[in-house]
């Protein structure tokens, strides 16, 4: 009980002197010029929600940007898996593909920026594309990590008691390989929304990216603190996302903490 | 055993090449992408050979453009590393400081690095230094995670024996709990080194007037695929570099 | 009697050799060299030998895991080709499918050979019943203690109604007191279901408390050294006579094993 409140106490304390900070930093030095206090920061965000910034409101370019991470996140899963899996099942698959991948695989997704503008133009595909290419590769990893991983004693097990290949790969490679999946898919969910960002910052018209380009372009400080905010709880909640629906279906995992 | 290992290298092997066949095949025989959208293999290449000592179309040689984005990543990157691995050392072994610390590390932790990037040219301008931070944020997150996971790890056991010969608090943590984190902090750096060499090419391609990121803009505006895809590939090669580095340094450094 | 008809298990000859790969040469590891065995139906055979002596190979080869580098294997009337449903196992790690319930678990087997739904279930939970894990047909085996692990792992090897079973150390794992207790539910379960059953141990009064046979087997590579029949009354008494002397001299046989 101690220890629950000792965490919050501290804890308030800390954000609390954070603010306090902030609000001395913002009145009181030269940064008062430009840098805006935490309650304006507060007022602008709640304005937002329902005034418009550029062309939506706060909370549709945060869906705007949802939208497309949804997109492009779903495709990379689900290429993702199906690549990683056939990778990890067969050794000839792996072996046609491994070497085009290992080229692929270190480019950084962000870097294929210009190269899906010059493809795509400035449309919801290059964007789509972006966080494809962002989360692609660790889907593909992580999957093929848990497929080719299954324990060989298990998949012994399941063939003495009379499972045939397909039934094996199935009840038994399938289900130990999906905690890896889960892992890649939890890094490719935040990498996408990494990508969005940057692909918003670099060319759209509207998104939580393009909020604070916009701001940095017109020296707007509340315009960036407001649109860095929207990311942070955006990011929270998608980096919880995961947590929550890989316990529901790996209950049956022994995991260190 | 020894057939069926070089049977899936034959298979590598050939699949490699029929790749760059195709790839030729459909740039520059068949024309089926314009060459401003696609160049062939062997554009590309001469490319890669001109562009070392080119300054053209962009304003530096592509070394310049190499060093230019290393100097930015590897400063971001240090600071990250001196304040990031202490921080989580200290987090993760003494409590207020975890208490205290935690709260604002969870508050900053989900912004992408990237989004850090308008913030800091307002405040810093659009030079070096503006860059740097946003790195020193993309890299002192993993640095902190990491390290603190380490620490947490040591196990009771060992503790208890250090204390049974008399340590102190700190001769526990410089002898027992570091060595035992010593893989996790390891991670973090390479974790760490990925992700400031990848930010660094996205901040480049948002503001920048040198630097890999910069290339591939211009050479975007202008239609220069070729360029283009040699960036790529350079931004590659120079990241895996980097992370090559990091997993030599680990294998001599750490006994696993 | 005549009992030639009644072999389920005949071993002839049988090798088995592991070849590891080193850096410069490969080591070559002779686990079993011509092994001859033969195990009668409903018999309940236990080979007994030290730590390392290929004991677990054997019932691999048996159960077609792994093949035989020289020599053959019959179990009923066929010769061994690979894992077969006719043969079942229970391992010492348990090998339980941790994504699936107790009841999955023990249903795998008859569920993948296409056994009806209502005909699966009512065996599945006969053989839950059996070993005692009533109650916890939907639980996962992370949850489920050491010794209820192995009965899940019995209870699925039966439950597919193997010709035989193959039992490699099912309780090396547990402390002494649940060893105990298992070795209580084998005998009752074998009483109740008779089966032929292949059964790995070193240790020495779980051998003799268990078997109507012990073959003592030598280090590798591994061979039948002797044979004992136990011959006393069902269940047995760990602290009878004729246990302790029969206990005292196959230890006596074995010491010279422990170098």
């Amino acid at each position: 009980m101690k220890d629950r409140f000792m965490t919050v106490f501290v804890g308030s304390l800390a954000i609390g002197s954070f603010f306090v900070f902030w609000t001395y930093a913002s009145t009181t030095t030269s940064a008062a010029l430009f840098f805006p206090t935490p309650l304006e920061v507060f007022r602008y965000f709640f304005d937002s929600m329902h005034t418009r910034i550029g062309k939506y409101t706060l909370p549709m370019h945060t869906l705007y940007s949802l939208k497309r991470v949804a997109v492009g996140f779903g495709l990379s899963s689900i290429t993702g898996v199906l690549l990683g899996v056939a990778m990890g099942y067969s050794k000839t698959i792996n072996a046609i593909i491994r070497p085009l991948f290992n080229i692929i695989r270190p480019i950084p997704g962000l870097a294929w920026i210009p190269m899906a503008i010059l493809w795509f133009g400035i449309g919801e595909t290059t964007k789509h594309f972006i966080i494809f290419m962002g989360g692609f590769a660790n889907v593909v990893l992580n999957s093929y990590d848990g497929t080719s991983k299954a324990s060989p004693t298990l998949i012994k097990a399941a063939e003495l008691l009379g499972a045939n290949k397909s039934q094996v790969f199935f009840h038994i490679i399938l289900p130990s390989a999906t905690p890896y999946i889960f892992a890649g898919l939890q890094v490719s969910l935040s990498t996408s929304w990494m990508a969005v960002l940057a692909a918003e910052m670099i060319s759209s018209y509207e998104g939580a990216g393009w909020i604070i380009n916009m701001g940095m372009q017109t020296g707007n400080t509340l315009m960036i603190l407001v649109g860095m905010v929207a990311i942070a709880i955006v990011g929270f909640l998608l980096a919880n996302l995961m947590r929550i629906v890989e316990r529901r279906l790996c209950i049956w995992t022994v995991r260190g903490t | 055993m020894k057939n069926i290992k070089s049977k899936y290298t034959l298979i590598s092997s050939l699949s490699l090449v029929a790749f760059v066949i195709l790839w030729i095949v459909v740039t520059d025989v068949l024309h089926i992408f314009p060459s401003y959208a696609l160049p062939s293999p062997i554009t590309a290449l001469k490319t890669f050979f001109r562009k070392l000592v080119q300054t053209s179309p962009d304003g530096s040689t592509l070394i310049v453009h190499v060093l230019a984005s290393l100097q930015v990543t590897l400063s971001g990157y240090l600071i990250g590393v001196l304040v990031g691995v202490p921080l989580g050392i200290l987090m993760g072994w003494y409590k207020p400081v975890d208490l205290f610390v935690k709260p604002l590390f969870d508050l900053v932790r989900p912004i992408p690095p990237i989004g850090w990037v308008p913030i800091m040219m307002l405040i810093l301008g659009i030079g070096l230094r503006a860059k740097a931070m946003v790195i020193f944020v993309s890299a002192v997150i993993p640095c902190i995670i990491n390290s603190y996971s380490g620490i947490k790890q040591t196990s009771e056991t060992h503790i208890n024996v250090a204390k049974t010969f008399g340590a102190s608090n700190v001769d526990i943590l410089r002898t027992v709990a570091i060595p035992t984190a010593m893989p996790m902090i390891f991670t973090g750096l390479r974790v760490s080194l990925g992700v400031a060499w990848m930010t660094l090419v996205a901040a480049e391609l948002i503001a920048a007037t040198k630097g890999l990121g910069y290339m591939l803009q211009i050479a975007r505006t202008i239609g220069r695929a070729d360029i283009i895809v040699v960036g790529m590939l350079v931004i590659a090669a120079v990241g895996a570099l980097l992370t090559g580095i990091l997993e030599f340094l680990e294998k001599k450094f750490v006994r696993r | 009697m005549d009992r030639e008809r009644d072999i389920i298990i005949s071993c002839k000859g049988v090798s088995k050799t592991f070849i590891a790969k080193n850096r410069k040469q490969n080591e070559v590891n002779n686990v079993v060299e011509g092994l001859d065995l033969i195990v009668y139906r409903n018999e309940f055979v236990v080979l007994f030998g030290p730590g390392q002596c290929g004991k677990t190979t054997i019932l691999n080869l048996i159960c077609g895991l792994e093949t035989v580098t020289a020599g053959e294997i019959i179990v009923n009337g066929s010769k061994v080709d690979g894992p077969k449903p006719d043969k079942g196992m229970v391992y010492q790690t348990t090998a339980l499918f941790p994504w699936m319930t107790v009841e999955q678990n023990v249903s795998f087997g008859p569920r993948m050979l296409g056994v009806p739904k209502p005909e699966w279930k009512k065996r599945t939970q006969y053989y839950i019943d059996l070993v005692g894990l009533t109650g916890f047909e939907k639980s996962y085996p992370v949850k489920l203690s050491g010794g209820m692990q192995q009965r899940v792992g019995i209870a699925r090897a039966y439950c597919n109604n193997p010709e035989l079973i193959c039992m490699d150390e099912p309780f090396g794992h547990l402390d002494a007191q649940t060893r105990y207790l298992m070795e209580e539910e084998i005998e009752r379960l074998c009483s109740k279901e008779r089966r032929t059953v292949v059964f790995v141990t070193n240790n020495v009064e779980e051998a003799i408390y268990l078997a109507d046979r012990i073959l003592i087997l030598t280090p590798t590579p591994t061979k039948i050294q002797s044979e004992y029949i136990v011959d006393l009354p069902r269940p047995r008494d760990y602290t009878s006579k004729k246990f302790l002397e029969l206990r005292d001299e196959i230890t006596r046989e074995v010491e010279g094993f422990v170098e």
